[in-house]
Parts: structure tokens; sequence; C-alpha cells
């Protein structure tokens, strides 16, 4: 686990309260209720189909839950979400949070170039500068580990795992105060795996970024993530500090979990 | 005066329930309690699965408690491991216990050098101060500085034991949780380890270890604890499963 630098004492960034959502009669989660610090990495973990990732797209504003809140500590105030006007939900999802998603071509516009990836994120938010939006773009593209130099190139013309750091690179430009990501790691080949954590490690720690991270591969999140929420069919069934879960698992749904993981 | 605990156990329970294998429940600790002073060290003895790491780990909250308080002096107040919110456990990590578990685990491409700081880093500590005091630690613990720029989950079993070990003695935590720290040493490495544990009892810490060398026993000379002589630990008849 790696260490949280701040006493996560400050209002809490991110509230989900009470969150549910039913597709027709199929429930995707149900009653999901908890709270994301500044700076704090929270992993959601379970099999497929437990809820997770719609429960991240609830949070993102990408599906609208059937029922709950969810309470963001925005720069405006704390906002519900959920309650909001639609117009300032999606001013808020866009400016501070980030989304990332399993498969890059997703997340990114293949068509345009890696700078342009970037820029139009910086256009977005207001930049109008040209010399200014590609000196940014550059940084970025050091600080996630890309060659510079293939600013100009296709995100196709890309490995996976680095169109998975553009991708991330792409979200993180305008400074979000959370990242929502969806299994990051689980396209990618484990050698790839290694960089990217260690990518996203520093960036956590650097920018004192929150983070939600859906993943279901246990090593990830006992690496990134401080808290860890074990859902199955649609609820929480245990929560805890990373190594508690991982450790000392007390339900039988995390015993079968963790002991179902081969260990290389 | 009287000297003042720092870390207090107070009628600490514990059990495990293993749903996958018919519910079977062992009890680990029902009611044990002890007090840990500054500068004690104490030696936890015991044959294997009588709870010697699962006491370390309590005391780190790596394990939940089932009972009972964990009293630790943190800055200076009192305060309870085992109803501590994770805000808290964050920041007795952080700058209270510290803890040299028996596996490193570490993300990949980190060097070991980085790996060995990362408690000063998180204390605040200006890097390159921290990179200087991690170099001298590693070349006491006898990791060729050839090695210090590569990824410790390349290093054998003994290597990777002294980097856990650098990452738990580079920061002057009040409480130090050693679990088998000298396990895989040879005897040059483990009487450095035996000095490295002195010198930090001379700073006041309190260490507590599990040491199954009866050298290290008498070289240490610490306080024994001995769990094999804890009444209730037997293992129970499976309860009825609820799922």
């Amino acid at each position: 686990m790696t260490r949280a630098r701040q006493e996560h004492t400050a209002l809490p960034l991110l509230q989900v309260r009470h969150l549910c959502k039913f597709f027709g009669r199929q429930m995707g989660c149900h009653d999901i209720s908890f709270s994301v610090a500044p700076g704090e990495v929270i992993g959601v973990v379970g099999e497929s189909g437990s809820g997770k990732s719609t429960l991240l797209n609830c949070i993102a504003g990408r599906i609208k839950p059937s029922n709950g809140s969810v309470l963001f500590n925005a720069s405006m105030g704390v906002i519900d979400l959920c309650r909001c006007d639609e117009a300032l939900m999606r001013r808020i999802i866009r400016t501070q949070t980030g989304y990332v998603t399993q498969n890059p071509a997703r997340g990114l516009k293949m068509h345009i170039s890696a700078g342009g990836n970037i820029g139009e994120k910086l256009m977005a938010a207001g930049m109008r500068h040209y010399g200014e939006i590609r000196k940014t773009a550059l940084m970025w593209l050091e600080k996630v580990e890309i060659d510079p130099g293939r600013i100009d190139d296709l995100p196709v013309t890309f490995s996976g795992g680095m169109q998975q750091r553009l991708q991330i690179a792409a979200n993180l430009v305008n400074a979000p105060k959370i990242m929502l990501m969806d299994e990051p790691t689980s396209g990618l080949d484990v050698s790839v795996q290694a960089r990217l954590i260690d990518v996203l490690r520093k960036l956590v720690s650097g920018l004192n970024l929150s983070m939600i991270l859906v993943t279901h591969d246990l090593a990830v999140a006992r690496l990134l993530c401080h808290r860890l929420y074990v859902m199955k069919q649609g609820e929480i069934v245990e929560s805890g500090l990373s190594d508690q879960i991982l450790d000392d698992p007390r339900q039988p749904y995390t015993q079968l979990l963790v002991s179902s993981v081969l260990k290389p | 005066m009287a000297l003042r605990w720092i870390l207090k156990l107070e009628n600490i329970e514990k059990d495990f329930v293993f749903h996958l294998q018919q519910g079977t429940r062992i009890v680990v600790f029902s009611g044990f309690s002890h007090l840990f002073f500054p500068g004690q060290a104490t030696i936890l003895s015991g044959p294997s699965g009588t709870g010697k790491s699962t006491l370390l780990r309590m005391i780190y909250g790596t394990y939940k408690t089932g009972g009972g308080h964990i009293h630790v002096r943190h800055r200076g107040r009192p305060v309870d491991i085992a109803a501590a919110e994770p805000a808290m456990i964050y920041a007795l990590r952080r700058d209270t216990i510290g803890y040299v578990s028996q596996f490193l685990r570490v993300i990949p491409r980190v060097s070991a050098l980085d790996t060995v700081i990362e408690p000063l880093l998180a204390l605040g500590m200006d890097p390159a101060r921290a990179r200087k005091k991690g170099r001298s630690l590693l070349e006491r613990l006898n990791i060729p500085s050839t090695m210090w720029h590569l990824s410790a989950t390349t290093f054998s079993g003994g290597e990777q034991q002294r980097i856990n070990l650098a990452r738990g003695f580079i920061a002057p935590y009040p409480i130090l949780l050693l679990d088998e720290p000298t396990a895989s040493l040879d005897v040059k490495n483990r009487q450095i380890v035996i000095d490295l544990i002195k010198e930090a009892l001379a700073e006041n810490t309190c260490v507590i270890g599990v040491f199954h060398d009866p050298a290290d026993h008498s070289a240490i000379a610490g306080h024994i604890i001995d769990l094999a002589q804890i009444p209730l630990q037997e293992v129970q008849q499976p309860c009825p499963e609820k799922n």
C-alpha cells in the first residue's frame, strides 16, 4: 500500500449516499454509500457484473442513478450531482473530474494527434494560445513517459500502454480533483501494467489527486489503493483498508475472491 | 516516576472464521492484555500458529481487532487502533508505527533506494537528504551500490528482507514491529540487524518482534511473551454456515 501523505481529516471530496441504479427490473447497484477524502485512492473490487462499472458511471454522470445522491465538493461548494441543474453537473464533471476507460480507443480521439487529444481538453477549458497549448501538451507527454517527439503522431500508431498513458494525460491536463478509472490496467500485459501503476502512483501523490479505481486485479488494488470496497451483486459486502481486506477478509465472498487469486 | 506506556493492549480478542472451510473458527486471542514501554524490546515467542504475526498485524491495523482496545500514544495522545478511522491509521503508519513484514511488496519499476526512502518522503523530508540517509543504510546492510537503482523485486530473498528492514529502520518510528527480521539472513547481516535494533532501543524506540532463533533472543535480551502460554486459543467446533 502506498502511504497517504495527508491526514484525511478534511471535508470529503466526494460522498456517495444510498446510490441505486436499476436497469428495468435488473439491479445495477443498490444502496451504495461511501466517501472519498482529498488525496485518497479508493479501489472498488469484485467480479464481472457485480456493479462496479455501473457505480463508477453513476458518479461520472454517464448514467442517471435511480436513487441516492453524489455530493461533490466542487470549487463553488458542495453540489449534489444527481439533483443539480444538468448543465452545472456537466460543467463540474468536465472540469473537475477525469474518466479513464479500459479501452483507450473510447477515451481518445484516434484520428487526431496525441498533442491534439491533450490540446482539445485545454481548449475546452478556455486556453487559446497555440504555443501555450503545445507547450503544456509536451509537458504532459513527458509526465506520462511518452516521447515528446511523438506529439504529432496519431494514437493509432501507439502501443496499448502508450495509449492508456495518453488517455491519462488528456484527463489530467485540466487538473481535476478526482480521477475515475475503470479497469485502466486490464488490457495491458504485465510489464506495461507495472509502468502504468508507477506513473499513476507518482501522479496521485504529486498532485494530491483523489481516485476511484474499479479493478478486478487485487495486486493492482493493493499497490495503489488506500481503501477497498468489495462489491457483489450490486452491493458492498465489505470495506476497509486495502491490507485489511486482502490479508484479513471477513466476509465469505471476500474470502473467496482473495483465495481465488493465483500468486505468481 | 513510573514509565509511561507507549502501547497498551487491553483485553484484545481475535478470531478467524474460514467461511470456505466449513466455517471453521479459530480463536487466537480472547482477552489478552499487555503494556509496552519506550526503549523496551519485546520478543514474541511460541510455535507457529500461536498468533505472533497476528498480534503484530493487529497493532499495525492490518488485521481488524475482534474486541478490546489497542491504545497507542500517537504524537503524545492516546489513540485506539481497534476503533481508529482510516485517516488515523494512515497517520499512525506514517508517524508512529513502523512494520517490517516477512514479504516485500513493491511496484516492480521503483528502484530499491526509492523503496527504502519512501517513509522519509512521506514524513516530508527533503529528497536529497532522504537519499543520503537511504544510501548509508543500504551500505550498512551490505546491499551493493550497483543494485540501488534496480527494482527490489528482482533481488534474492535475503536482499529483499534487508530492503524491507531498511524501510523499517530509516524513519524514527516510536514503535517498530519486526516479523522474523533475521529469518533469511546470513550471520554477518544478522549481527547488523541486531545492532540496528539495539541502536533503535537506545533511541527509545519500542521494539516488538518475532524471532525464532534462540541466539537472537539472547542477543536482544528483551522481555519475552510466550504466546504458547496464553490460554483459550483452541480451535472450536465449526459454527453453522449462514450463507
